[in-house]
């Protein structure tokens, strides 16, 4: 059996051998043995140390947290591909592939973080001026203030405080925290001075700051986030594919179905004739002269 | 939108009758195509309107639910991924030892070097991705043979269906599903950790914690039998600890498949970490193909449009005799996909509610 590696690479992530895999140094069987929990092994495998206890707890409470979501874009990108019924594995990676500039968008808000604090200390400034900084060089530009605001959950993300407080809890405050509280109160008081409607802080907002906080990078705390949705993404599909009707637009099922014809809405140009081949060329070039089809150019 | 008014509708069909297209006024057609309506179709309201239904999770305005457990409440009282999995999969919570096993499984499962999944998503990295396109590709990687949790977990299950049935005898059993899957990549026993004894560790770990169950115990009879069948020697592998850990644990073979699956994507990411930091983006048409590792046809050159028919050779066959030398034939292309047959089934096990939604 040829046991060579797919692509040859240097990596100080990890290796195999017959008798071992070593992450970051460490046995993975010997770090299992030891009692170290699952999210030890992720500050081994992104930040190649073992956490404080506290840390830990954080990570656990974060990850846990933010698992669930019921439909968000990944469970609906995972239900709508296992309408078909391919293997498990594609639905749970269209899921998770969903995670992109809007649906939770941990390593936008990362950045974010990181390229003001950078100034903050470039420019001579405090965390809590930088923060203002920040607001209003958003909203001056018309931009969403990454970590701020979800459409399902109008009054807040239920989960975004009680991570803060949680943080706050383990004793884990730090320039992130102090950086994501600043900016939640200047973001309130300008929307609140403009006369616009209360926008609460969602999870990215305070779990990316924690994740930040106990030392993650932007992308590895995007990694995480985006991942561990995969777990219940994956579940969402397999109810699907185990109890939900194949294909979704049967007329047999008493709910009117995801695809059902009725559901399409059309808003497209009016039917019309198709061209014979023979009427094509000036067909085209009329169409092209008229302009109107430049509409719907997407 | 709706259907399109009658009127409308006739004096567009009239012009295309009238104009003739191709073979739709053909009477082997199933209707007639110049009497069709336009338009979509118009909403059903003698059926429940459309909602995603669930039995996993909802949320609301202020909370998130999974099988009746708010999320924020779970962690708030000290739970955490390993006892939402349990909550998700299985609408239960895990004792603390069914918590532990599960948390030693998915650190086994985090990380394999460079197999296919971090090799994948070292490859998607390399197109200047976001890091999500490459853990979903990772995802991608688990298949029937590498971690093969479903194929595994569903064939022990059908075998021990037959014991619990009265058929065979535990051991019988396992010596015929060894018999019937000698070579098959998600057997659970090969060659693979003769000397890494992480597997058997895991095993040794369910058992102190007095979750090892019917499955592993079965895994141990097909380890058995197949140690008997095979000339070079076998022994368990991970597919087969991680799987029957797993199944004893209560997950399915398909929430096993993703739960792994997921698991081993953390440290894909970790990879597009690494491969961005360390290697250079590839642009399209960059990469060479040696002459050297090609083995097909020799260049020859393209025959003249004006000759095609010269040179053009069909592939219909009349005969089931001619088709069966054509595919045979056709096994030596390598790449025309004639040398694989293969069964495409509907991965799920039913499909259907039929109970929800009624009006």
């Amino acid at each position: 059996m040829d046991r060579d590696p797919l692509i040859r690479r240097k990596t100080a992530i990890s290796y195999k051998t017959e008798d071992k895999t070593v992450m970051r140094g460490y046995n993975l069987s010997d770090l299992a043995e030891e009692g170290y929990s699952f999210y030890d092994a992720m500050f081994v495998l992104f930040q190649n140390r073992i956490p404080t206890e506290n840390e830990e707890k954080m990570l656990k409470y974060e990850m846990g947290v933010f698992l669930e979501h019921s439909m968000s874009p990944s469970a609906v990108g995972a239900i709508g591909v296992s309408a078909g019924r391919p293997n498990l594995p594609v639905c749970v990676a269209a899921a998770v592939s969903t995670f992109g500039g809007v649906h939770g968008p941990g390593a936008a808000h990362g950045y974010m973080l990181n390229k003001y604090l950078e100034r903050a200390k470039k420019e001579g400034k405090t965390v809590d001026e930088m923060a203002k900084t920040l607001v209003d060089e958003y909203l001056d530009a018309g931009r969403p203030v990454m970590g701020m605001g979800q459409p399902q959950h109008i009054d807040s993300d239920p989960r975004a405080e009680p991570i803060h407080l949680r943080q706050e809890e383990l004793e884990l405050e730090g320039v992130y925290l102090e950086f994501q509280r600043a900016l939640e109160k200047y973001f309130h008081a300008r929307r609140k001075k403009e006369g616009r409607s209360y926008v609460g802080v969602n999870v990215v907002g305070s779990g990316n700051t924690a994740l930040m906080e106990i030392g993650f990078s932007p992308n590895a705390g995007w990694c995480i986030g985006s991942v561990v949705r995969g777990f219940s993404c994956a579940a969402h599909a397999l109810f699907n594919m185990k109890k939900g009707r194949a294909w979704g637009a049967s007329r047999n099922e008493p709910m009117v179905q995801m695809i059902d014809l009725s559901m399409i809405k059309y808003v497209g140009p009016e039917d019309r004739i198709v061209p014979k081949k023979e009427e094509q060329q000036e067909y085209a070039r009329k169409q092209k002269e008229e302009g109107e089809y430049k509409k719907w150019v997407i | 939108m709706g259907y399109l008014d009658k009127e409308k509708t006739e004096e567009l069909n009239k012009i295309k009758r009238e104009r003739k297209i191709g073979n739709l006024g053909s009477p082997k057609n199933p209707f007639d195509y110049y009497d069709r309506e336009y338009g979509t179709v118009p909403r059903d309201t003698e059926r429940a309107p459309f909602q995603w239904v669930s039995e996993v999770a909802y949320k609301n305005v202020h909370r998130i639910v999974a099988r009746g457990y708010d999320t924020t409440e779970l962690m708030e009282e000290g739970y955490g991924v390993i006892e939402v999995l349990f909550v998700d999969y299985q609408a239960r919570i895990p004792t603390v030892e069914e918590g532990q096993m599960l948390n030693y499984v998915m650190i086994l499962a985090l990380e394999d070097g460079l197999s296919a999944p971090a090799a994948i998503s070292r490859i998607v990295a390399r197109s200047k991705t976001f890091l999500t396109q490459a853990c979903g590709a990772s995802i991608m990687a688990f298949g029937h043979a590498y971690g093969a949790y479903s194929a595994f977990g569903n064939r022990l299950e059908r075998y021990l269906d037959r014991v619990d049935k009265g058929e065979f005898s535990l051991e019988a059993a396992a010596e015929l599903l060894v018999k019937e899957n000698l070579h098959d990549e998600a057997l659970g026993v090969s060659g693979l950790m003769l000397k890494d004894p992480a597997a058997k560790r895991m095993i040794a770990r369910a058992e102190k914690l007095g979750v090892a169950g019917k499955y592993s115990a079965f895994t141990g009879e097909v380890v058995k039998a197949a140690q008997k069948a095979f000339d070079e020697p076998v022994d368990l592998d991970m597919l087969g600890a991680t799987g029957a850990t797993m199944m004893d644990l209560g997950f399915t073979p398909e929430a096993t498949w993703a739960i792994l699956a997921v698991t081993r994507s953390f440290a894909a990411g970790a990879h597009y970490i690494e491969e961005v930091e360390r290697e250079e983006s590839n642009r399209l048409g960059q990469e060479l193909t040696p002459m050297e590792d090609y083995d097909g046809p020799a260049e020859r050159p393209v025959p003249p449009l004006s000759e095609r028919d010269k040179h053009a050779k069909s592939a219909v066959c009349r005969t089931p005799e001619e088709w069966k030398a054509r595919f045979e034939e056709m096994k030596n292309v390598r790449g025309s996909g004639f040398s694989i047959v293969e069964e495409i089934e509907d991965p799920s096990k039913k499909s259907g509610i039929k109970k929800v939604g009624k009006l």
